[in-house]
C-alpha cells in the first residue's frame, strides 16, 4: 500500500503541476516538467469510438516525436506574431481519476481523466474540452518528468480554437 | 427586412461590378445580414450541386456515410450493387433520423422508431404490420422510399444537388475539372481521405472561408508566426526536425497568377522552388510516366482551388481538402481532412501527415490565425454605419479575360484571370465568385417569381 500512496502523490503532483504551469502560462518551467524525447500525441478520431492510432499513416491533431515541438508552439503563443494566440485565453485545467500502473522505482505509467476550462475574451465565452491522459513518467536528475503524453479529446467538435493549453 | 421581402434589386447593389472602370467593391451586409444568408442557403447551397465526399469515404457495397446539402441531411451510399446515390437521412414515416452512425456498412437501415426498414438505394423495403394497418389508397399510392436527391460524380469526387434543376455536373466544374484532375491525377487510382478528420466551428460568415483560401495577401501578415518558426527550424534555432515545412520566405524565384471559371470555381497557383519537400515528391518519377513533366510539376507546385460553393481543395503545405457548411450567417463549420494518393509510400504519406498537422489542422500553426482573422472581421461587420469593403482591388490593373503564359502552362482556360509580380496578391480572384453568386440568386429569384 504504501507504494501505491507513494506512486500515486508523486503522479499527482507532476500531473498537478504541469496543469497549474499551462494555466499560469509559465511555458518553460512546463517544457521542462517534459523530457527532451518525449512523445507528446493527441490523435484525431476516425469515427464515433476509434481513434487513429499510426501516427505515421493516419493524421493526429498533435503530434510531436520530441519536445521540440512544443518548443515551437511555446514560441509562436510568445511570438505576439499569432493573432489566434492575442489574447490567450483564460484556462482552468483539472485532471482527476489517477490510476498508477507498472510502478518502477524510476518510471511509471499514469492514467488520469481532465477538464479544461477556457474563457475566450474576445467573444466572453467559456468553453470546456475534456477527456483522458496517459503519461508515461521517468525519473531523471531533475526528478519525475513526462516521457510521454498520450492526450484523448472527448469533445472534438471545436469551437475554433485547440492547442496545448485547452488539452 | 425578411427574405423573402429581399428583391433582386436589394442585393444586386451589395456588389458593385465595374472593372471596365477599375472598380469593384462589395457591401459588408454580404456577410452579416441573414436575409441574403437565407438567400444563399436557398439558392446556392439549395438549388446548386455541392460536394459531398470522395469516393474513397465508401469504397464498398452497402458502405455509408452522412453528411449535409446546405441545412438539410443527406445519407450517401453504395448500394449493394456498387452503385453510389444520395438521398434525405429522414424516415418516410414521421421523418426521425435513418442512419445513425457518421458512417458505417449496413445492409439496411431499420427505423428505430416505427419499424420502416430502407436498403442502401434508399428503397423502403419494409413497412411493419402493412397488412394489418387498415391503409387507404391515397397511402399506398405513396412513394414510401427515402428521398432521393440528385448524384454526380466527377472522378472520386461526389457531388449531390437538391433540385433536379442544374447543369449536368461536368457542365457545372467546366474547366475546373482540370484542376480536380491536378488532384485526382497525383495517385494512379486517386486520391483518398486520410483517417482522422477534424471538425471544428468559427463565428463568422462562410464566405471569409471561401476568400481565404485564394487569398495571397494574408499570408506575409496572418501567419508570420508560422514563417518564423519554419526559418528558425531552418536555422537550427528550433530543435524541431521531424517535419520541414512550407517556406514560404522563399518567393523570389516564384511564379504565380490566379483564375475564376463561371459558376464561382476559382484557382491561385504558384510555383514551387522546393519540390523535394513534398510528400509526392517521392514518387515524382511514377507520376512523371504517368501524366508528363507539366503536369507534374504542377501537381508538386501550389495550388489552392475552390470548387464553390464548399470544397476547396489547398495544396501548398501538404494537400487538404475543407468542407464549408454554413450554420448562420455569422457561423460555420468546417470539416477538414488531408488526403493524398491511394496506395501512396509510407515515407510519402508520413511526410504530407507531418506537414498537414503543421500548418493546416485546426490545431495547427496556421489555421487558428485564419479563423480568428475571420471572427475579428465578423466583429467588425457588427458596425452597420460602415457599408463598403475595401479588399477587391488589389490586381485589378493587371485582370483580363482569358488565360495567360502560366495558365495556359497549367492547362486552364479560365474566364479571368491575372499574372503579376510577386507581391501583386491578387484580389480580382474573388470577382467570380461574386459574380456567380449574383447570378445563382437571380436564376432563383426568377424561378420563384420573386425577382
Amino acid at each position: 500500500m504504501t507504494d501505491l500512496v507513494r506512486a500515486l502523490a508523486e503522479a499527482s503532483q507532476v500531473l498537478y503541476r504541469e496543469a497549474y504551469y499551462v494555466d499560469a502560462q509559465r511555458w518553460d518551467e512546463w517544457l521542462g516538467l517534459f523530457t527532451d524525447d518525449c512523445e507528446y500525441w493527441l490523435p484525431a478520431w476516425r469515427g464515433e469510438h476509434e481513434l487513429t492510432a499510426n501516427p505515421k499513416r493516419e493524421i493526429s491533431l498533435i503530434y510531436y516525436a520530441t519536445r521540440a515541438g512544443l518548443e515551437d508552439r511555446v514560441w509562436r503563443i510568445r511570438s505576439g506574431q499569432s493573432i489566434a494566440s492575442t489574447p490567450l485565453p483564460r484556462t482552468t485545467h483539472t485532471v482527476h481519476n489517477i490510476l498508477v500502473e507498472d510502478v518502477a522505482d524510476d518510471s511509471m505509467t499514469v492514467l488520469s481523466t481532465w477538464t479544461a476550462h477556457c474563457f475566450f475574451h474576445k467573444l466572453n465565452a467559456s468553453e470546456v474540452f475534456f477527456g483522458d491522459y496517459r503519461h508515461s513518467l521517468r525519473k531523471t536528475a531533475d526528478g519525475w518528468q513526462i516521457a510521454r503524453k498520450y492526450i484523448v479529446l472527448k469533445n472534438d467538435y471545436v469551437p475554433t480554437m485547440l492547442d496545448i493549453y485547452n488539452i | 427586412m425578411k427574405a423573402n421581402e429581399l428583391k433582386f434589386n436589394d442585393v444586386d447593389r451589395l456588389i458593385v461590378d465595374n472593372v471596365e472602370q477599375d472598380e469593384f467593391w462589395v457591401h459588408r451586409d454580404l456577410y452579416r445580414d441573414p436575409a441574403v444568408f437565407e438567400l444563399e442557403m436557398k439558392y446556392i447551397f439549395e438549388r446548386n450541386w455541392v460536394f459531398v465526399g470522395l469516393d474513397s469515404q465508401a469504397p464498398n457495397p452497402n458502405d455509408y456515410f452522412t453528411t449535409w446539402i446546405g441545412r438539410q441531411p443527406i445519407i450517401v451510399a453504395r448500394d449493394k450493387q456498387g452503385k453510389l446515390g444520395a438521398f434525405i437521412n429522414s424516415c418516410a414515416h414521421k421523418g426521425a433520423r435513418i442512419a445513425h452512425h457518421r458512417d458505417g456498412n449496413a445492409k439496411q437501415w431499420v427505423c428505430s422508431y416505427h419499424g420502416w426498414a430502407y436498403d442502401t438505394a434508399g428503397q423502403c423495403i419494409y413497412i411493419k404490420d402493412q397488412d394489418a394497418g387498415c391503409y387507404a389508397e391515397p397511402f399506398n399510392k405513396l412513394d414510401h422510399n427515402l428521398k432521393k436527391v440528385k448524384f454526380g460524380q466527377y472522378r472520386g469526387f461526389l457531388f449531390a444537388s437538391l433540385s433536379d434543376d442544374v447543369p449536368p455536373l461536368d457542365e457545372h466544374l467546366g474547366e475546373a475539372k482540370k484542376m480536380l484532375d491536378l488532384v485526382w491525377d497525383q495517385g494512379p487510382d486517386g486520391v483518398e481521405a486520410i483517417p482522422g478528420v477534424s471538425t471544428y466551428t468559427y463565428n463568422a460568415n462562410w464566405k471569409m472561408q471561401v476568400e481565404n483560401c485564394i487569398d495571397a495577401y494574408h499570408l506575409t501578415s496572418c501567419h508570420p508566426s508560422f514563417m518564423n518558426i519554419v526559418s528558425r527550424r531552418k536555422a537550427g534555432e528550433s530543435r524541431n526536425t521531424q517535419v520541414r515545412s512550407i517556406d514560404f520566405n522563399v518567393m523570389d524565384v516564384v511564379k504565380g497568377g490566379t483564375a475564376c471559371f463561371p459558376r464561382g470555381h476559382a484557382v491561385i497557383y504558384a510555383t514551387n522552388p522546393l519540390e523535394s519537400e513534398r510528400g509526392l515528391f517521392v514518387h515524382k518519377d511514377e507520376v512523371v510516366a504517368r501524366v508528363g513533366e507539366t503536369k507534374a510539376k504542377w501537381m508538386l507546385a501550389t495550388r489552392n482551388l475552390t470548387i464553390y460553393p464548399n470544397v476547396q481543395f489547398a495544396e501548398n503545405a501538404s494537400l487538404q481538402m475543407r468542407v464549408i457548411r454554413p450554420l448562420a450567417v455569422d457561423k460555420t463549420e468546417m470539416t477538414i481532412y488531408c488526403i493524398g494518393a491511394k496506395g501512396e509510400s509510407d515515407a510519402a504519406r508520413e511526410i504530407r501527415i507531418r506537414q498537414y498537422e503543421d500548418f493546416f489542422n485546426t490545431s495547427g500553426l496556421a489555421t487558428p490565425d485564419d479563423t480568428i482573422a475571420y471572427e475579428d472581421c465578423q466583429f467588425g461587420f457588427k458596425a452597420k454605419k460602415l457599408e463598403w469593403l475595401q479588399g477587391t482591388a488589389r490586381g485589378i490593373t493587371g485582370n483580363h479575360r482569358g488565360s495567360d503564359d502560366l495558365s495556359r502552362e497549367i492547362g486552364i482556360e479560365p474566364e479571368t484571370g491575372f499574372m503579376g509580380p510577386m507581391g501583386a496578391w491578387d484580389e480580382t480572384v474573388y470577382y467570380g465568385g461574386y459574380r456567380a453568386w449574383k447570378q445563382f440568386i437571380k436564376d432563383g429569384l426568377e424561378a420563384d417569381g420573386l425577382l
